[in-house]
């Protein structure tokens, strides 16, 4: 198992998901991902994580309040700094 | 016509600031100033929702997350003078929202065993992924999340303990790089890398849980995983 370069791949998979390896090694993994199916497997529930946490929580909007209180408070600290 | 199209942004602003400095005084500081507070405004306002969307999950209540937003806006307004036009505004934003929820608001909050979390091991975190579940279970997993209600997943994230949490949502909602979110959080590399890491592999615990509970997830016969370890 250690040998085929599963352990290697299993390492970096996270970072190779964030985009953080160079890309050398990027282009290692994917290599390895496309000769391994138990690693692109696991590649995937990776990719499944972040789209299903980003689309969970995208969307949010700010209550309709917090814009008016953002510009008062802005107000202020301007009003408190211009004298 | 080539050239004047090309020489024309560059030298615009210089008849601008020729004009300025013929009638100086603080009547041209008060209106660069003034630019100044419309551009925030222009800019930084609109990532208000995603600001907001971020203090809540930091926050996990709606009253701090209001407050921390603005809070930070109010401190990204008094230092915007110091923001490099440019540069990334989002991340500048981020940081200090960041490094407000961590100073201030954390304080009041703190979980009580954060400081400790971090020098667990992996097994000791409980919940861990089976690294034997068969390769089958582990392509139902990707279908399964794919599946996960909102709120479900939301509610996980917010179990997962705070320091990790942060490192979760910064690096895979907002996909800042792990530079940034080590500016952020002021810390190594090398500790956002680890938080990360156990951040996601107790969310993906705690969803495969949910999914096979709810059974978007099957626990199939032979191979329900969570048998081998737990």
């Amino acid at each position: 198992m250690s040998d085929c370069g599963c352990q290697k791949a299993r390492e970096d998979l996270e970072e190779y998901l964030h985009h953080e390896l160079c890309k050398e090694d990027a282009a290692d993994i994917r290599e390895h991902l496309q000769s391994c199916p138990d690693c692109a497997r696991e590649h995937r529930v990776g990719v499944a994580l972040t789209d299903t946490v980003r689309r969970a929580c995208r969307d949010e909007a700010a209550p309709e309040e917090l814009r008016a209180q953002v510009l008062t408070a802005i107000r202020t600290f301007q009003a408190s700094h211009t004298l | 016509m080539q050239t004047v199209l090309t020489r024309g942004p560059s030298w615009a602003p210089e008849t601008t600031r020729h004009a300025a400095a013929d009638t100086l005084d603080w009547a041209v500081m008060t209106a660069a100033t003034d630019d100044l507070d419309v551009l925030f405004e222009q800019q930084a306002l609109p990532y208000m929702d995603q600001l907001y969307g971020a203090a809540l999950r930091m926050t996990r209540n709606r009253t701090d997350a209001q407050d921390l937003v603005q809070e930070t806006f109010v401190k990204g307004f008094a230092a915007f003078r110091q923001f490099k036009q440019g540069t990334n505004l989002k991340a500048w934003l981020y940081r200090i929202l960041t490094n407000t929820f961590i100073n201030t608001y954390r304080k009041k909050q703190r979980e009580p065993f954060q400081g400790t979390l971090e020098d667990l091991e992996d097994w000791q975190l409980g919940g861990a992924v089976s690294r034997t579940a068969a390769s089958s279970t582990r392509s139902a997993e990707a279908e399964a999340l794919d599946h996960l209600p909102d709120g479900a997943v939301k509610d996980a994230l917010q179990e997962v303990p705070e320091d990790f949490r942060l490192a979760v949502y910064l690096a895979d909602v907002e996909g800042f790089s792990y530079q940034e979110i080590a500016d952020m959080m002021n810390t190594p590399i090398g500790t956002v890398m680890s938080r990360l890491h156990r951040g996601r592999r107790l969310l993906r615990a705690r969803l495969s849980d949910y999914a096979r509970d709810r059974g978007y997830l099957s626990a199939a016969p032979g191979v329900h995983d969570s048998g081998s370890i737990a």
